[in-house]
């Protein structure tokens, strides 16, 4: 069986800007989590869970899928 | 990216195990060694190794709650506790099914004991040094 390949993108960081440069903190406290958890998923370095995920679209009022994209070639 | 106070708690606990109970072995070591095989010999020892490891856990949490603002720990601070477990208990499980085999053959109880400690310490070492890639590196 071939390795998975893939992985999560995401435009959170446009989506702050957007937001009048919403700090990391500021999402942080909305969606319940640590800024360091932020800086995390903003960075590609964890993979948020689904009811993170909900949150944080929830926080920008837009889809998930505008937030977060599955690449399928990334690796 | 500055750590999270999950994240220094991880560091902390590391060090304060690493240090008490590191030397705790160090000292048990020295004592098997000279022949001494006495389980409640090692006790004194034992109590001193964990009154050290509790003083060092309370002074580094304290000084990292002064640094920054102390918060429960999240979502992925739980994630990455539970993908570190995960993936270092079968060093414990080793451990066990040393001492099983080792009350098997009859070996003295105090050596039995100090494998039992030592794999329920490599362990735990393992896993807390696992978290802190994970924090770093990413997962």
């Amino acid at each position: 069986m071939e390795p998975a390949r893939g992985s999560v993108k995401n435009r959170i960081r446009q989506l702050r800007f957007e937001h009048g440069e919403m700090t990391q903190q500021a999402l942080a406290e909305r969606i319940g989590v640590s800024r360091q958890t932020v800086n995390a998923i903003e960075g590609g370095k964890y993979a948020p869970s689904l009811e993170v995920a909900f949150r944080i679209a929830l926080v920008f009022a837009v889809p998930i899928e505008a937030v977060f994209q599955f690449d399928p070639d990334a690796k | 990216m500055s750590a999270s106070f999950a994240e220094k708690s991880v560091w902390i606990q590391l060090l304060g195990m690493a240090v008490a109970l590191g030397l705790y072995f160090v000292v048990a070591g020295w004592m098997l060694a000279s022949g001494i095989t006495i389980l409640p010999d090692f006790a004194g020892v034992f109590v001193v190794a964990v009154v050290l490891l509790v003083a060092i856990l309370i002074g580094g949490h304290l000084v990292a709650a002064l640094m920054g603002r102390p918060e429960p720990a999240d979502v992925r601070d739980r994630e990455l506790e539970g993908r570190a477990e995960g993936r270092t208990g079968w060093i414990l499980a080793t451990g066990v099914i040393g001492a099983i085999g080792a009350l098997v053959v009859a070996v003295e109880p105090v050596w039995v004991a100090h494998l039992l400690l030592l794999s329920l310490y490599l362990s735990e070492l393992a896993r807390l040094a696992l978290q802190l890639v994970y924090y770093r590196r990413g997962m």
